[in-house]
């Protein structure tokens, strides 16, 4: 789909311009030339200009104000009530703006966070790249095929500092895992099922009906790529670093099995991504649920691995070491003859499994941000970079639209 | 507008939620059981995000994190959590220490954190005094900064934590234009926001501290909070003594010879850091702990070593209900009572 028709059947779109008073937020931002990225002393603070502060954005604000060296200098959002909102989190007044590229035009910002639906991430961050300013963008990094490719090529551009939020890259447990399974600790990695179940109706609460776009655009095809992208994106994420590169394929399906409320996205979906060398990703989401919600495993020739929110865990087959003097008597004294039922030997992978020593200590966000202002500090690309936000990115933009097609989708992949 | 002054016809509908290690109660009317399930999912989400700021028990709460971290370097912390722990410093200041959170250490040598209790060596009693002391913790306002100054500090918010989580949902209420709505983090703080049709408030039944002792008073109240500090949840006997889970800072010793603590105030935040400081603190100091709007009911174990000199069994500070006192005739003392 053309990003112009896209933008133009997107309802949330006229409202918010109603509300700016303005339709500016879909014009072209101006193209300045890339400006070279501000240098910090150590007590300089980084003043950050913040985009988008919903539910998520304020979580990760309430992050960057543990953040130390860190002040929020700037907000911008169509929706005005965020603005007490966000005053009331960081204790004091934060200029705030209805339009971006009045944000982006001031002079006293040095980075960018961006936190809006994500149909507005590519445009935005460009703009902020563009504009001389290293960004943090919540996942996914664009929409379309297209936005994923454009943000790609003005990272690459202007050399700007780029994270995506795909904050379980600094979460200590998994990082200690995938880097094990990657040395080969459960063998070959062939396999990563992924679920992320939620146990609600995935709906914001709207003051007032004619907000209801605005308020639940996770909920309609034109704002949202529905819970393969809001949350499978994460786990195809731990999927593409498990495996060391991006799916090639796409076969998913969704429904609404429950919420039969005017949403357009499902309330379920199954998709299964395909790499290199036959390995595959599951991801399943669903609405009704009564456990634990988020857990990915991940499974090689020789043992599992399961990752949740807390902690992750290994499962090896449990093969005895023979040696010499354990069978020597054998021939002399024969063998025994009893019952052959071991609870313990019924699954091959069934016992307790090793428990990875590093629990979840400080929120992932946290670090993540922590992390942000280190590399824009030293002037360093993050881990969770923009070649990062784009393998996963991509993998839910175009299985996206293939789903909703019935087809199998081709993923393009990051040329170098 | 959702509240007995509404026309609809509204029905009376309770929701629990657990957290923080109790089950919170949400009374509240509306006309249909899905419009009282929408007002009480933000009102439990408050509830939520504050367990997720201060919980102890939570490695990946700020208040977890400022433990692991303060007496190694400065921690820097949002607003809301240094606000908080400063209204913390201050309740130290004015109880001169009888409430102090940064008891942690204490109830985990006491065996009080995640069990119920046991009692420790008095060497391991002596090694705890080190790390137990608000005085010890600096807030740098300019910085919005943390630092503990000496190690192995533990903040344990059990003594303010459910007040606060209580205050922020009660503003949550009030934004949905709830007029009507009683809240109770597992009963230890209630807050009563207006009250039910055609009643002056809300009632509230304030137990003897002695099982099956009955209602001791019943309070109506009407936007205005209410917190409890007992001994009932967490104890032991050791020895014929009875040891329960709210200590001194100053003996690093359970208190004793106080059964509960009832106060009412404006603040839940302030309720239950008073019902808490009071337990603590001495007699003389209680009446000067209490704001002046504040009431309380201290009901302390009865001595009875000589039959002549027997204690008050209850003070009642501007309490503005009856005490039923012939409930609290037959209470025990601790070393009688085998549990509370």
């Amino acid at each position: 789909m053309n990003r112009r028709r896209l933008l133009q059947g997107l309802s949330f779109s006229m409202l918010a311009a109603k509300l700016s008073g303005t339709s500016s937020l879909y014009g072209q931002a101006a193209e300045p030339q890339p400006q070279p990225a501000r240098t910090f002393s150590p007590n300089d603070r980084i003043q950050v200009g913040f985009i988008g502060p919903g539910s998520r954005g304020q979580e990760l604000i309430r992050q960057l104000l543990r953040t130390p060296g860190v002040e929020i200098a700037a907000q911008c959002d169509v929706y005005e009530p965020r603005f007490a909102e966000v005053n009331e989190l960081v204790g004091k007044n934060v200029p705030a703006h209805k339009d971006y590229r009045e944000l982006l035009d001031r002079k006293d910002l040095d980075v960018i966070y961006i936190a809006t639906p994500p149909v507005f991430h590519a445009s935005y961050s460009i703009a902020a790249m563009k504009g001389g300013r290293p960004v943090y963008c919540e996942k996914t990094i664009g929409f379309t095929p297209e936005d994923c490719t454009n943000v790609v090529e003005a990272a690459r551009k202007t050399g700007q500092i780029f994270q995506v939020g795909h904050q379980m890259r600094y979460a200590s447990w998994i990082v200690e895992s995938v880097n094990r399974v990657r040395k080969g600790d459960i063998g070959e990695p062939t396999h990563v099922y992924g679920y992320w179940h939620r146990s609600d109706n995935w709906r914001r609460e709207v003051p007032n009906p004619s907000l209801e776009h605005l308020m639940n655009w996770r909920l309609y095809r034109e704002s949202s790529g529905g819970l393969l992208e809001e949350l499978g994106s994460h786990h195809i994420d731990i999927a593409n670093w498990v495996f060391g590169e991006q799916p090639q394929t796409l076969l998913g399906t969704s429904s609404i099995a429950v919420y039969h409320d005017g949403r357009t996205v499902g309330d379920n979906v199954q998709a299964v991504l395909g790499y290199s060398k036959g390995r595959r990703m599951f991801f399943s989401s669903l609405t009704d649920n009564g456990l634990m919600a988020d857990q990915v495993w991940v499974y090689g020739t020789e043992g599992s691995l399961q990752i949740t929110l807390a902690d992750a865990t290994f499962y090896k087959r449990t093969s005895k070491m023979i040696t010499e003097a354990s069978h020597s008597d054998v021939v002399q004294k024969g063998v025994e003859t009893g019952a052959s039922y071991n609870a313990d030997s019924a699954m091959p992978y069934r016992g307790p499994g090793h428990r990875v020593n590093m629990k979840r200590d400080e929120d992932p966000t946290l670090t993540a941000c922590k992390s942000f202002m280190e590399c824009v500090r030293n002037k360093q690309q993050p881990f969770a970079n923009v070649d990062v936000g784009f393998r996963s990115a991509i993998a839910c933009s175009v299985g996206r639209q293939a789903m909703y097609e019935g087809r199998e989708a081709k993923i393009p992949q990051l040329t170098a | 507008m959702i509240g007995a002054t509404l026309n609809t016809v509204t029905q009376l509908y309770c929701t629990t939620h657990p957290a923080m290690g109790t089950e919170y109660s949400l009374y509240l009317y509306a006309p249909s059981r899905e419009q009282a399930a929408a007002i009480a999912k933000p009102v439990f989400e408050e509830v939520d995000c504050v367990d997720a700021l201060l919980s102890n028990y939570r490695p990946d709460s700020e208040l977890s994190r400022i433990n692991r971290e303060a007496f190694h370097h400065e921690v820097t912390t949002d607003p809301e959590v240094f606000r908080f722990l400063a209204t913390c410093l201050a309740w130290s200041e004015r109880s001169q220490g009888a409430f102090d959170i940064s008891v942690g250490k204490l109830m985990k040598v006491w065996k009080f954190f995640g069990a119920s209790g046991a009692l420790p060596s008095p060497e391991e009693i002596a090694a705890a005094r080190e790390h137990v002391g608000w005085k010890k913790i600096r807030l740098d306002p300019e910085q919005r900064t943390v630092r503990f100054l000496t190690a192995e500090i533990e903040l344990d918010p059990g003594g303010i934590g459910k007040g606060y989580a209580v205050d922020r949902s009660v503003k949550a209420l009030r934004a949905k234009g709830v007029s009507a709505a009683l809240l109770s983090a597992g009963s230890s703080t209630i807050y009563a926001m207006g009250s039910p049709p055609g009643e002056a408030g809300w009632k509230v039944r304030v137990p003897s501290p002695h099982p099956g002792g009955g209602t001791i008073s019943t309070v109506v109240l009407r936007d205005t909070s209410l917190s409890t500090a007992n001994l009932s949840e967490k104890n032991f006997v050791h020895e014929g003594q009875f040891y329960g889970a709210i200590m001194n800072p100053g003996t690093l010793q359970p208190v004793r010879g106080m059964l509960q603590v009832t106060v009412i105030s404006n603040s839940a935040t302030d309720s239950d850091a008073l019902s808490n400081a009071l337990f603590v603190s001495g007699p003389e100091d209680q009446a000067a702990l209490l704001g002046e709007q504040d009431c309380a009911l201290v009901i302390r174990e009865q001595i009875r070593e000589s039959e002549t000199q027997a204690a008050p069994k209850y003070e009642a500070i501007r309490w503005p209900s009856e005490v039923a006192q012939r409930h609290l005739t037959e209470l025990p003392t601790t070393k009688e009572k085998v549990k509370l």
